[in-house]
Parts: structure tokens; C-alpha cells; sequence
């Protein structure tokens, strides 16, 4: 989901005085393909991959995963540190963290399966069931909300005929409100799925939802002829 | 310059080469004098590098503005055990949006404020916390950290000086509290981010148990620019208290939006009309929240002789904070935007405290209950008594944070809980 075939007036990349492509405001060029292997062990932790196409039942942790798992475990005096980023790694390829993926990364990393989860839903990231192929998260905190912020909520929430925090019918979207996304300066400030869409306004909202529901079909077209 | 917009009045230090990609790449970076700052660090004692950090009086940017040099002289000497830096990008105070552009534009001048802070107080390893959502900044951050440690200046015998200095970009899953420090500690020990009681502090007991130093990213990327041109050369800026540039996140109702490098003490109205362009449609101020949401909320007339130091907005009744500026024009609902605000606080508080856990989330339901006209007079007083309690009783000050806003809005602006309240009565929904 990297390149957006449409700018929206207020893109972060073409307000101002910069003139500059979406790919250059994002890093894209620089960044480059990131292994999915991980890279370096120094950044093992973060994010190098963000899948389309999550895998429920994706086993923890194989291949290039394994190897990033590994990595990680590296990175930290102790293991128990390594569980965040573990949680992060099985999120990335289930979409979700169930409570048994719960007590799969408590026996790997060898802590109590009732503190893993204690931890889990600690964090607000950690989606605790499925959510729809894009989860769109929009911040009504106070910056957005003082320039319309609840209104590209509702307008999110029409525009994908679903209710707030459900499966929109389609199978494809998740609208859930956010807290501050630390991009207040663009308001309103919208994350889907790993990328940012800035100030968005009501009129954008259906050009956003249009384009998410071309390149799903797209990848599901492309899916069925591998298939 | 800032980002997206700049102006001619800025002091560009940190933010000099914002909207510039390749300022990205190590190659670009050096070849804007990228790591001399860095290599100058190597070549005298780590001591004097806290005396040059001291001498300019820098502030930490993470909101509290404790001195950084102090603060790093509070590590111990002895090495016998791992010290720890953390770099603090867990950016998530409504209003604040300056870690962020800093990272995924500047990369390399936060790897190299890291390294030069690790040098200082003697840490083996860095740990750069991002919050969970920023995916697209952090493997910015990445590639940069790959690049630094191939060209010699992170990893074993940095830049030959025998000092073996690692770094790590560890990711958070989300979570406002894991910004306070202690927070960070445990979520990055893999435990939930609760806050944890000080004493001992973190340069004693912190990170895996080891002494350790917390700096927001904007004070480790003012690291280098120091180093390099001297502590006395940062304060050509600034006030005496408040020495040097700071960038300024204007949010809310201004026409240009954005983050803004200006000399501290700044004169906000000045910031607001000249700097951020005004208020769209020449609406009229109403208020503005000068930090972040954290802090209380200053009132248009409050506004206007207003400096933006740390004491000068300490003297106008709020405080500077991460200087996260928020703009409200007449058109603002404040009992809707501080109720919005309350619920955040109800939403982030960890729950180990009780007056924050129960404070935080009455206070929402009791302004949403006068926001929907079923609100009494008295209720104003109760939120008052309410808050007083969640001041200075709890582990972290989140439960404090709750009280400026509620408290702030309901001495300057009275007369709008209070009309909200007889609209309701008037529709005898009480
Ligand atoms: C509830 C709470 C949230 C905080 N969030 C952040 C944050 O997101 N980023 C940050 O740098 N500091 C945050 N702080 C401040 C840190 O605790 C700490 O003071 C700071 O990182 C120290 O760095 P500095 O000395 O460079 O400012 C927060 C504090 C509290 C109480
Ligand atoms: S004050 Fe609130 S957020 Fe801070 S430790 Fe106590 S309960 Fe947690
Ligand atoms: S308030 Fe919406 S991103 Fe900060």
C-alpha cells in the first residue's frame, strides 16, 4: 500500500512551501526493500515488513521470521524484553493476537501464559480479534478534533457502511477512533493499516475508501489466477 | 525551516535541514556536516562533554525541561556495571508532533545525539523507543541506524576511539504512559508501562536494573549542534533561563499549521499571528493550550503578552511543556474539547493509582453528562474538589495532567459550563 495514485489537497508532501513526491515526504526510496529477514540485529525489533495479506494461522516463527526472532533475542540483556517485539512480529503476520497466540509467545520466550496476557492487553496496538484487511484509525484527539476530526470519523464509518470497531460487511475495513497519532500539525490525521494519510478532510473520505477497495480487489484478483 | 512551512524569523539549528531527503542518506549527511560533532566528542573527556551540555543550559524537550547536562551527571562513575541510554520517541501528547519530523527527516543527527549522549555518561548500549505508529519514521530511523553502523560510527570502536557504543531501535505497541520515563522502562523490559515509584531514579535502578538516562529526541538532536559550536554559542539565544531554540508545534486553528524552530521566548501572540499566519477567517482567539494537553489552558487575554520560555509561560498561569501550541478560535466548543481531552487521560491512565484510575474517568463522565445538558451547577464544584485530589497523590503526574485542563477551563471559561448547563435546565432534561 506504498503509493497513493492521488494526492489530497492538504498532503502533508504538497502543502507548503516543499515540493516534493509522496515517495520523498515518506522515505520510500530511501528505505528501499527491507529484508524480511530483519536487516541488521540493531533493528531486528522494528518494523520491516508490513504484510497486505495477514495469515491467522501463520505458525510463530518460521523462515525469515525465525530469523528475525532470533535476531531480536540478541538485542536485549534478558529475554523476557524480547516479548513486545515478539508480539509486535506475530501481530505482523496473524493480524491479531488471540489468546492462543498469547500462550504460544509465552512458551517461546518462557514466561506464564497468564502474564503474557496480562501484558497484551496492556497495549492498545495488539488488535484482540480479527479486524478487517484495512483498519482505519482515525484521531479525534483535541488538534484534529478542533478541525473536524469527528466528522472524517462518521464520514469513515458511512463511507464503509460499518459500525464503529466492526467488520464492515465487505470483510474489508476496520474504523476505530484514535488517540493523538503525533501528527496534529495535519489534521485530521488517519493511520491505515502501517501508513499515514494526512489532512484528510470529509471530501477526501471517499477517495480514500474507493482506492482501498480497488487495490483489494486487485490483489484478490491477482490471487485467484495464482490460484 | 520548518515543516511544511517555514519562516523567516526561525533560528533553523535541528530543524535546518527538515523537507531536505537527502539529508536522509548517510552520504548527504556528512556532506552537511554530518558526525563531526560526533568525531569532536571522541577527542576530549566524556566529562567535558557534559560541561559544554551544561554550559549551554539546554533543557530537556520531553515536557519536564530538568537540564540535561545535570542530568547526565547524575550517572555514576563506577563502570563495573552496563549503563543505559534511552531516547525517548514514544510522542504521544496530544498537541505534539515534532519527534516524529525529526526522525524521519534528520535521522542521523538523533543517531549521532545518541552517541555522543552515550559517550557521556558512559553507556554500552542505546535503546531509541518509538511508539508502535510510526511504522513509516522508524524504518527511516533503521536504514539510517544500518548505514551507521557499516560507516564505523555505531558498533564496536566507534569512529577508532576503542569505545564500543550499540544501538537499538525497539518499537512500543502503543500506549501514551509508556512516554513517562519509568513507563518506558518496564514496557521496554517487556512488562506493562506502568510508572514506577521514585525514588530510586533511573540513574541509580533504571532500565534492566542498571543506571540509566531517559532524553526526549529534540534534546539528543540539540546534542550535536552544541558539542560542535560550544555552550556559549547556544545561548546567543534564549533567555537566561531558557537558552536556546525549541521547536514549536502550532496546532489547531492557524492557517499554517507546523513545527517551527524559534529562540525561546519567543512572544506567543507573535507566533501565532506573524509565524503560523493567523487564524483562518480573521476569527477571533479564544484560547490557547501553550504544551502539550497536559498543561492549563491560557485564556486569549492571557495570551497576549505571553513569552514563550519556560518561565515566561509559567508566569502567564500554564507551562511550556513540549511547547505543543494549540490554537482555539471562537468557534471552540472548550466543555466538548476538554471533555474530549478527559477522556483521553480516562483512556491512558495504567489504573495502579486509585485517585488517577476512578479520577479520570468521573471527570469524563461528569462533563459529558454536563455537556449533555444534564449537568448541575454544583457539578462545577464537585469537578474542582475531584481534581484537587488528583493532584500531587498519585506515582506519575498523568492524574495531574487532568486537573490543569479541567481546572483551567472551568475558572477562565465559567460562563460557557454554566450556559450549558441552563440550556439544559431551560429543557427540563434536569
Ligand atoms: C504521562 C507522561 C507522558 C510522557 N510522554 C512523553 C513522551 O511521549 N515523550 C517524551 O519525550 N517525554 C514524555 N514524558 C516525559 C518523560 O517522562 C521524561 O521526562 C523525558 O523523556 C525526559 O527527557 P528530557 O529530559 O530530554 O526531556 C512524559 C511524561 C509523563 C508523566
Ligand atoms: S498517575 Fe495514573 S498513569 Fe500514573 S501511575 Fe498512577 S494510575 Fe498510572
Ligand atoms: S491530535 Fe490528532 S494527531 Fe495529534
Amino acid at each position: 500500500m506504498s503509493k497513493i495514485p492521488f494526492k489530497n489537497d492538504g498532503w502533508s508532501g504538497n502543502t507548503g512551501e516543499y515540493d516534493l513526491t509522496e515517495e520523498q515526504v515518506r522515505g520510500i526510496d530511501f528505505v528501499g526493500e527491507r529484508p524480511i529477514g530483519g536487516g541488521h540485529p540493531s533493528v531486528s525489533p522494528s518494523y520491516p515488513y508490513m504484510l497486505e495479506d495477514k495469515n491467522p494461522d501463520a505458525s510463530l516463527f518460521e523462515g525469515p521470521y525465525k530469523e528475525r526472532f532470533e535476531k531480536i533475542l540478541t538485542r536485549y540483556p534478558d529475554k523476557q524484553a524480547a516479548l513486545i517485539p515478539a508480539l509486535n512480529l506475530a501481530q505482523e503476520l496473524r493480524g491479531y493476537i488471540s489468546p492462543v497466540t498469547m500462550d504460544e509467545i509465552a512458551n517461546l520466550i518462557g514466561l506464564s501464559p497468564a502474564y503474557v496476557r496480562s501484558v497484551s492487553t496492556f497495549y492498545t496496538m495488539y488488535n484482540k480479534q480479527p479486524v478487517g484487511k484495512y483498519l482505519i484509525q482515525v484521531c479525534t484527539n483535541i488538534s484534529c478534533n478542533l478541525c473536524g476530526g469527528e466528522d472524517v470519523l462518521d464520514a469513515f464509518l458511512k463511507y464503509t457502511n460499518a459500525e464503529l470497531g466492526e467488520i464492515s460487511n465487505d470483510g474489508i475495513f476496520t474504523t476505530i477512533e484514535a488517540e493523538c497519532l503525533a501528527g496534529c500539525g495535519f489534521p485530521t490525521c488517519v493511520q491505515i493499516n502501517s501508513q499515514y494519510f494526512e489532512n484528510v478532510t470529509i471530501n477526501e473520505v471517499p477517495k480514500i475508501v474507493d482506492y482501498l477497495k480497488s487495490i483489494h480487489e486487485k490483489s484478490s484478483m491477482s490471487q485467484e489466477e495464482e490460484g | 525551516m520548518g515543516y511544511p512551512y517555514s519562516h523567516d524569523q526561525e533560528v533553523p539549528i535541528i530543524s535546518k535541514y527538515l523537507g531536505d531527503p537527502e539529508a536522509r542518506t548517510l552520504e548527504g549527511w556528512k556532506a552537511r556536516g554530518g558526525y563531526q560533532a560526533l568525531e569532536k566528542a571522541l577527542e576530549i573527556s566524556p566529562e567535558d562533554v557534559i560541561e559544554i551540555v551544561k554550559d549551554s543550559g539546554l533543557r530537556g524537550r520531553g515536557g519536564a525541561g530538568f537540564p540535561t547536562g545535570l542530568k547526565w551527571s547524575f550517572m555514576p562513575k563506577d563502570k563495573s556495571r552496563p549503563h543505559y541510554l534511552l531516547c525517548n520517541a514514544d510522542e504521544s501528547e496530544p498537541g505534539t508532533f515534532k519527534d516524529r519530523e525529526l526522525i524521519r527527516w534528520v535521522p542521523h543527527l538523533l543517531i549521532e545525539g545518541c552517541l555522543i549522549g552515550a559517550y557521556a555518561i558512559g553507556a554500552d548500549h542505546v535503546y531509541i523507543y518509538c511508539r508502535g505508529e510510526f511504522f513509516e519514521a522508524t524504518q527511516v530511523l533503521a536504514r539510517a541506524v544500518e548505514d551507521a553502523y557499516s560507516a564505523g560510527f555505531i558498533g564496536n570502536n566507534v569512529m577508532g576511539s576503542g569505545k564500543n557504543i550499540d544501538l537499538t531501535v525497539h518499537v512500543g505497541a502503543g500506549a501514551y504512559i509508556c512516554g513517562e520515563e519509568t513507563g518506558l522502562m518496564n514496557s521496554l523490559e517487556g512488562r506493562r508501562g506502568e510508572p514506577r515509584v521514585k525514588p530510586p531514579f533511573p540513574a541509580a535502578v533504571g532500565a534492566f536494573g542498571m543506571p540509566t538516562t531517559i532524553n526526549n529526541v529534540e534534546t539528543l538532536c540539540a546534542v550535536p549542534p552544541i558539542v560542535k559550536n560550544g555552550g556559549e554559542w547556544y545561548r546567543q539565544w534564549g533567555t537566561e533561563k531558557s537558552p536556546g531554540t525549541k521547536l514549536f508545534c502550532v496546532s489547531g486553528h492557524v492557517n499554517k499549521p507546523g513545527n517551527y524552530e524559534l529562540p525561546l521566548g519567543f512572544p506567543l501572540h507573535k507566533l501565532i499571528y506573524e509565524i503560523a499566519g493567523g487564524i483562518p477567517g480573521d476569527r477571533s482567539l479564544k484560547a490557547v493550550i501553550p504544551g502539550g494537553s497536559s498543561v492549563p489552558i491560557l485564556s486569549a487575554q492571557e495570551c497576549e503578552n505571553c513569552e514563550l520560555s519556560y518561565e515566561g509561560v509559567e508566569e502567564a498561569g500554564s507551562m511550556l511543556g513540549c511547547a505543543s501550541v494549540i490554537v482555539m478560535d471562537e468557534s471552540t466548543d472548550i466543555v466538548h474539547q476538554v471533555m474530549r481531552m478527559a477522556a483521553f487521560y480516562a483512556h491512558e491512565s495504567c489504573g495502579q493509582c486509585t485517585p488517577c484510575r476512578e479520577g479520570t474517568s468521573w471527570v469524563t463522565q461528569i462533563l459529558k453528562r454536563i455537556e449533555d445538558g444534564r449537568g448541575t451547577e454544583e457539578d462545577l464544584t464537585t469537578l474542582i474538589d475531584l481534581t484537587d485530589q488528583m493532584v500531587g497523590t498519585t506515582i506519575c503526574v498523568l492524574s495531574d495532567s487532568v486537573a490543569a485542563p479541567v481546572q483551567s477551563s472551568i475558572v477562565k471559561f465559567k460562563d460557557e459550563y454554566v450556559a450549558m448547563v441552563r440550556r439544559g435546565e431551560k429543557l427540563g432534561i434536569t
